[in-house]
């Protein structure tokens, strides 16, 4: 499939011979993409946030704040919490999602915080495949608590920082063309989610250009992990981490830590941000100027309606559609009985592949339960993923009878991919259901009610209501709070 | 069942023996070829857990007891470097319990005291490295020393020696898996990638954790795993071994309060495969076997003479031999009669630097190596102050330097060699090679010489009494009832040294 790689924006200029007669061997600093990447992120200002950017970047904030706060209830979490509480001193600084009588040191809680956001697959993604604000807005939201109560960021310092920590993810991304297919080496968020982390820090601390550069080299050497690690306890420790040590990379970058200038170049024989990619081609970021267009502007994003892994959308949603059908034939429930057969069209990617999960991770990766569980309940919620759920016998006897097609038409692209369901019945009729996109994906944008809804039912869970409507609308007038404190003090 | 085949007709009686043999037969192939199919992860798992002070050898003791001194000895000279005190002044908080080396006034919670002793153990390049390519010592040491000292079972110096081991051997194995690890890195710097295992392995060996637990310790470090080469040469460089330490460390806990990965992160291409272009684990052979034995007891490790990248050191014995001849050949020789210097090297791009301006960059250039040994006729620690790296007869030779990689030159730390050319105005040529410097695996630091970097290296930041007991502590280590007592050492500054440095005139 196509990607982005060689899709030049008017703000993108096209790459300089570098090279100087330096005898340094190294092309001058301000020449390079390293250099240009940090000259953005300590340029850039509110007013070069659009309408546009301003309207869908709230809407992540307030999405993401909703899976972090549900998030909460979950077993990682705790452990992640209780790990941080024991072997670390104690650190009253900064809050921790859905506790309120518990703040951390800043870049433990961006890490709980993360963990939450993570903890169920229920956060944002966007094309080129990531989970970006996961990555950037514990952070962002603890460098806020850590800064003094007189100066504190505004509402549009804070909403500047977050599209930064997500701007500079996107333009990573579009480094490689092996970032635009379903993952198969480094998990994305472990790559680009400390950079956009970094970015956002930076941003928020008010760094030099040549302190931004540094954060993100420095953030470099903290990033990536294995996808072996997906659809395990240990995933939601990747947002985590991602949040956490971008945080620590900006701060260390603050007392003058200092990494390669050419970190985010393609250096033959010494690999910088390249190492993470089999293909790479570093484009430099313009000074950011009046009608810079940020990435979110053309490319929305993606809102999970349900908690498990992206792909789980599409094929939930055709498989809802064949349980319509059924409903509308016969008795309200699917009985497995009625069912001979049940054939998947997805694309091709073994590690959301699993015919029998055993543990809600592993459900949450799985088109065949997700199929399943859409088909037997006429959708899928946050509890489709409970042990007992997960153990129904009508499940199980339904997962039995799935068959995965990989039809070549059907990239492992979150842009192009399509999820096909076709169930043959035991008399012999064929029910099919496809679903090209989801509601909630990019093309078929949640409603603002829609993604409402969504954050009370996560944020209820552990907020009583007024706090809840308090939130909704902090984050609806995010961009004229004078004080982000009116945001931060509502989130325990 | 043989019994009964008495009665029964001879032929019957044959096919049943028979079948009772290939039964049999089968049996013990299906045994074989399960332990073959054994994850790989697991019998990791299972050989962290269950490998015990018995299986220690007399070689493996005596070499990781050099490892253990010699990187305790770079770590206390690197607490007066500056990426040392940004990162300690980064981390100061309120509580802490794990010894800071060097430092007597903070301790900090065990994580980071392991994060600034390991950045201080890298932060000259001065720490041990091995074959194939890492420096195993500094990602595992100041792991294991802020855990012990956290522990109520109060772990025993063989506990220590043990745990310290475990951390060495896991990183060993891990490296054999890719042919790529054997040659001097390009993509990941090495520590980044099986550092935090061994951090991780040797840490959980020390708390105890079930074979289950252990490998899942793996799995979790897995995910911290990685940094690119290009913060090779910087300042960050020294985090690299710190962080390895830390979140190893950290991976131990977290399997220990129940966290769990991937059980086959071992296994799996899309495991800790990503690291690597080509990828072949095997299993660890199981330690109660017979058939287990230490990388280490067959592969030794490097010491440094010198606190730059292991390659300059090839260089700089060269540059030293070949000034030498020179000297004796013309009596009247001075260094300003020199026209060019061609310097035949293995290729790898990280250390050839022709002008470099930071003390990180200087310590991975061969052009810089090679004109201060051939300016000073040594290289040491004080080679590489800022003034020194500045001066004017250095850059003057710089510029005279040629670096060329013959193909027989291998980029490998067990093959490489080093030859240098010095050409004058008069017209005089001399080469020297040098195919193994002293310190190297193939030629070990005596142990007086070892020791004797020791006590220079920790006599910058520590007392006498304080050096002593470091010495006779590791000295002892496998007597030694609790391990912590080496914290206590480590802590024992001279004060007039602690507060030059703690004041952060550097």
């Amino acid at each position: 499939s196509k990607c982005f790689v060689f899709h030049l924006q008017k703000t993108i200029r096209p790459v300089q011979a570098a090279r100087g007669v330096h005898q340094s061997a190294h092309p001058a600093p301000e020449d390079t993409v390293t250099a240009s990447f940090g000259q953005f992120i300590s340029e850039i200002k509110p007013q070069h946030l659009s309408p546009v950017v301003l309207q869908r970047s709230k809407r992540m904030v307030l999405d993401s704040i909703g899976v972090g706060l549900i998030g909460s209830t979950t077993d990682v979490f705790d452990l992640a919490l209780q790990h941080c509480q024991h072997m670390y001193a104690p650190d009253f600084i900064s809050s921790v999602y859905g506790r309120s009588n518990v703040r951390l040191s800043p870049t433990l809680a961006a890490f709980v915080n993360g963990v939450a956001t993570h903890s169920m697959d229920f956060d944002d993604t966007w094309h080129p495949a990531t989970h970006p604000s996961g990555a950037v807005l514990p952070a962002v939201l603890a460098l806020s608590d850590m800064m003094p109560a007189s100066r504190k960021p505004s509402g549009l310092d804070f909403l500047l920082a977050f599209n930064v920590g997500i701007e500079i993810q996107g333009r990573l991304m579009r480094f490689s063309n092996e970032a635009c297919n379903i993952p198969k080496r480094f998990h994305p968020p472990t790559v680009v989610g400390p950079m956009g982390s970094a970015a956002a820090c930076a941003r928020l601390l008010s760094l030099d250009s040549s302190q931004c550069s540094h954060a993100l080299a420095i953030a470099a050497s903290l990033a990536g992990a294995p996808m072996a690690n997906a659809a395990t306890q240990s995933k939601p420790l990747h947002i985590g981490n991602a949040s956490r040590l971008g945080l620590e990379a900006a701060l260390l970058a603050s007392r003058g830590l200092e990494a390669s200038p050419l970190v985010l170049d393609a250096v033959a024989g010494v690999a910088g941000f390249s190492a993470f990619y089999e293909d790479y081609k570093p484009q430099p970021l313009d000074s950011p100027h009046d009608g810079h267009a940020f990435l979110l502007e053309e490319q929305d994003m993606g809102f999970k309606r349900f908690p498990a892994h992206l792909g789980m959308h599409w094929v939930a949603d055709a498989a809802a559609s064949v349980h319509k059908l059924l409903v509308g034939v016969g008795p309200g429930k699917i009985s497995p009985d009625q069912v001979q057969d049940i054939l998947l069209r997805v694309p091709l990617s073994k590690y959301i592949n699993r015919p029998f999960p055993e543990s809600e991770h592993e459900a949450r990766h799985s088109f065949q339960f997700n199929a399943c569980s859409a088909l037997l309940d006429g959708e899928v919620t946050v509890q489709s993923f409970t042990p007992g759920a997960i153990r129904r016998p009508e499940l199980h006897a339904l997962l039995s009878r799935v068959r995965l097609e990989h039809p070549h038409d059907n990239p492992a692209n979150f842009n192009l991919m399509y999820g096909e369901v076709q169930v043959t019945l035991v008399g012999g009729d064929i029910l099919k259901g496809r679903c090209d996109t989801f509601y909630g994906h990019w093309r078929n944008p949640l409603t603002n009610e829609s993604l409402r809804k969504k954050f009370r039912n996560n944020a209820e869970v552990v907020l009583p209501s007024a706090k809840v409507e308090r939130l909704i609308e902090a984050v609806d007038e995010l961009d004229r709070l004078d004080d982000c404190q009116d945001l931060l003090s509502q989130l325990q | 069942s043989f019994l009964k085949l008495r009665n029964f007709p001879f032929h019957i009686k044959l096919v049943c023996s028979q079948a009772a043999v290939f039964f049999f037969f089968f049996v013990c192939l299906f045994v074989c070829l399960f332990s073959l199919l054994q994850g790989i992860t697991e019998s990791f798992g299972a050989a962290i857990h269950a490998l015990g002070a018995s299986q220690l050898t007399d070689g493996v003791i005596n070499r990781s007891k050099r490892m253990m001194l010699d990187t305790l000895g770079v770590g206390l000279l690197g607490t007066r470097t500056a990426v040392f005190n940004k990162a300690l002044k980064y981390r100061i908080t309120f509580c802490r319990s794990s010894s800071i080396w060097g430092r007597s006034d903070i301790t900090l919670p065990p994580c980071y005291a392991a994060l600034v002793n390991g950045i201080a153990v890298h932060s000259m390049d001065f720490d041990d490295t091995w074959h194939p390519a890492t420096h195993p010592s500094g990602a595992v040491l100041p792991a294991l020393l802020a855990l012990a000292e956290t522990l109520p079972s109060r772990p025993s110096g063989l506990d220590l020696l043990l745990a310290f081991n475990v951390g060495i051997e896991v990183q060993g194995r891990l490296m054999r898996f890719s042919r790529e690890a054997y040659n001097i890195p390009e993509r990941f710097h090495p520590p980044s990638v099986v550092g935090v295992m061994g951090s991780a392995a040797a840490s959980a060996k020390l708390l105890g954790l079930s074979p289950s637990q252990c490998s899942h310790a793996l799995a979790i470090a897995a995910s911290s795993a990685g940094a690119p080469l290009a913060n090779a040469a910087t300042q960050t460089k020294p985090f690299h071994i710190g962080n390895a330490a830390r979140r190893g460390l950290e991976a131990a806990w977290l399997a220990q309060m129940g966290l769990e990965g991937n059980p086959s992160m071992l296994d799996m291409d899309v495991g800790l495969g990503v690291y690597y272009n080509d990828y072949s684990p095997s299993t660890m052979p199981d330690c109660a076997s017979g058939a287990f034995r230490w990388i280490l007891e067959d592969q030794d490790v490097a010491f440094k003479r010198i606190p730059a990248h292991l390659a300059m050191h090839w260089l700089v014995d060269a540059a030293l031999a070949a000034r030498g001849k020179l000297q004796e050949a013309a009596w009247n020789f001075d260094l300003s009669q020199i026209q060019r210097v061609t310097l035949r090297v293995p290729p790898s791009k990280y250390i050839n630097c022709p002008f470099p301006i930071t003390e990180h960059q200087a310590r991975h250039s061969f052009q810089f190596n090679a004109c201060s040994a051939l300016l000073d006729g040594k290289v040491t620690v004080a080679s590489f102050d800022p003034a020194q790296i500045n001066r004017s007869a250095l850059k003057e030779l710089l510029s005279k330097v040629e670096v060329k990689t013959p193909a027989d030159n291998h980029p490998s730390f067990d093959k490489m060699y080093c030859e240098v050319q010095i050409e004058t105005a008069q017209g005089e040529s001399c080469t020297a090679r040098c195919n193994t410097f002293y310190g190297h695996w193939r030629k070990p630091l005596s142990q007086e010489d070892l020791v004797e970097k020791f006590i220079v290296n920790a006599s910058s930041v520590l007392c006498t009494e304080g050096v002593e007991g470091v010495i006779d502590v590791i000295g002892n280590i496998e007597k030694v009832t609790e391990c912590s007592v080496l914290g206590s050492y480590l802590r024992m500054t001279s004060n007039t040294l602690e507060k030059v440095y703690s004041t952060g005139m550097i």
